[in-house]
């Protein structure tokens, strides 16, 4: 019965246990790309991350990727900001959803990476950079 | 979305060091989250970055044991379906009782120990520690936790009396399910106290360490998200068996290698019992897919999206965090319980009971059926990725065998 007299404070360290993302990476990880001239319609009116966002092909090619694992109906919304749990995935789902993306890119996504992804914006941006790493 | 190379299997991938927070799944693997807190709400207050790193950090050190972190759902089955099990009842006297095995011609544990009796015995001891001193330590650490497994009894046995229906309801109940439960028990009892002496005798692992693991792990009991469902319950007990006998079966096979005879001859008669426990909870799950198909497979579907969650989850030493998820990656390197048999386990269940057959299923009956029938090339696909892709492990100190080191 030990743990049930634990005071609150000495659950802080469970934060490390939960799978949520503790700091936003993909904030950190934000860089000006020059989009001078470029107009980006579809990404119109949105927050800050539309300065570091990756091709609008990457994030076609993550919705669809996506859609097809879960089997999306066709009038269901998928785009940069959704999030992937929420659409459906559950923990089997999001493995094969980074498989999928690891085979069309040609990419090999680590844990780490992987773990901070919430929405398909935030898994196109890690694309890119993976494509990015590997150029170089 | 949180990634997890092998979420069937230990929470984390043997790449992974340290471990993060570990889904366990039965068999080795998943499931279940483990959370070392109070409260679930403490975590989610926490996740607004509030908590500072040194606090982190000095919690840390004080060490708890685990606790089932999803929320606990009760009576899930329809109240009009405990009937189905009351009609059972002379059904099962007739084709579950029969795989009870009479006391009299059961197997003892000292069948297989020292005699204590016989002038011998020192001897038969010393012969015991020699072919002990053969076996390496990694062998050990999967004993070990099988054993450990094994004497969280009083939590399976209450398990089983938590489903509707079928629970024992006064501890001497003579209905055919109570029977059954009181004399299962009785048979998975000899099982932990058999392999308790042979460690005990072996001088190999520090008993008091895993004497302590197990007060630990009884006292944390578990949740398999069984919902009190017979439905739930008899197909989780049906994975379980079917884990527990290609697991000792493994081991067994491991202790021949090693050369030890009388070992192999213990794990072996264990993998028989549970071979045979086996046999009838998948005759039970066979008999409601005949009475109930949409009401079995989608309560078939339901565990597995679930994840079958280990008996042993919630181990807890007093010093590894993370200890279940160490011991899991053991018996994966060492092939004894796998990602490999999980998929295989799930593929048998299906084929057993012949789920790609039924027929006269609702619609979220037939998502349920194709979900379950899809999922073991899911698995396998999964688990051939996250082995490709496997580093060597860290070696690990494990408590019960004195803190030496072994390889996850």
């Amino acid at each position: 019965m030990a743990f049930v007299t634990r005071t609150p404070a000495r659950a802080s360290f469970a934060l490390k246990q939960v799978q949520v993302p503790v700091s936003k990476i993909c904030n950190v990880r934000s860089v000006s790309l020059p989009v001078a001239g470029r107009s980006f319609p579809s990404l119109k009116a949105r927050h800050f991350q539309v300065f570091c966002a990756a091709k609008k092909e990457t994030v076609d090619k993550v919705c669809h990727i996506i859609r097809q694992q879960l089997a999306l109906p066709d009038d269901a919304t998928v785009i940069g900001e959704s999030n992937i749990s929420q659409l459906g995935a559950d923990s089997l789902d999001t493995v094969e959803i980074v498989m999928a993306i690891e085979e069309e890119f040609g990419i090999l996504v680590e844990e780490d990476s992987a773990q901070s992804i919430t929405t398909v914006q935030e898994a196109a941006d890690m694309i890119e950079e993976q494509l990015k790493k590997k150029g170089a | 979305m949180a990634l997890k190379l092998n979420p069937f299997l230990a929470s984390e991938p043997i790449t992974k060091s340290p471990p993060p927070p570990s889904p366990s799944f039965a068999l080795p693997p998943m499931a279940s989250r483990s959370l070392r807190s109070p409260t679930i709400f403490m975590a989610s207050t926490l996740r607004s970055g509030a908590a500072s790193t040194k606090e982190v950090e000095s919690v840390k050190k004080s060490f708890m044991p685990p606790r089932e972190v999803h929320v606990q759902v009760t009576h899930s089955m329809p109240p009009q379906k405990i009937e189905i099990f009351k009609s059972m009842e002379d059904w099962a006297e007739k084709n579950i009782l029969v795989h009870l095995k009479p006391v009299e011609k059961c197997w003892q544990p000292q069948d297989f120990l020292p005699d204590p009796a016989s002038d011998g015995f020192e001897d038969q001891v010393r012969e015991l520690r020699e072919r002990a001193k053969e076996i390496p330590d990694d062998y050990f650490v999967v004993l070990v936790g099988d054993m450990i497994t094994e004497e969280a009894l009083p939590t399976y046995q209450t398990m089983l009396n938590t489903l509707d229906g079928v629970r024992d309801e006064t501890g001497a109940s003579p209905t055919s399910w109570a029977i059954w439960t009181r004399a299962w028990t009785a048979e998975e009892n000899r099982h932990g106290d058999l392999l308790n002496k042979y460690l005990y005798l072996s001088g190999r692992v520090d008993m008091r360490q895993i004497e302590k693991t197990i007060q630990y792990l009884i006292g944390s009991g578990m949740d398999p998200r069984t919902e009190n469902s017979p439905y739930l319950g008899f197909i989780y007990t049906s994975f379980q068996e079917r884990a527990t006998f290609i697991s000792h079966g493994n081991t067994a096979r491991h202790a021949k290698e090693y050369g030890d005879l009388k070992l192999a001859q213990i794990c072996g008669t264990i993998a028989s019992d549970e071979k045979r426990h086996e046999t009838a909870y998948t005759k039970i799950v066979e008999k409601l897919f005949e009475i109930d198909p949409d009401g079995t497979v989608l309560a078939f579907a339901d565990m597995m999206r679930k994840k079958i969650s280990m008996p042993a989850h919630l181990m807890y030493d007093g010093h590894d965090d993370n200890l279940f998820d160490h011991f899991s990656a053991v018996a994966q390197r060492l092939s004894v319980y796998t990602a490999k048999d999980y998929a295989d386990i799930l593929e048998f269940l299906v084929g057993r009971w012949k789920v790609e057959n039924v027929t006269g299923l609702s619609a979220e009956g037939r998502k349920a059926q194709d979900y379950v029938c899809g999922l073991p090339p899911r698995i396998r696909r999964l688990e051939e990725r996250a082995q490709g892709r496997a580093k060597e492990g860290p070696n690990v100190p494990f408590s019960w065998i004195f803190n030496r080191q072994v390889k996850l």
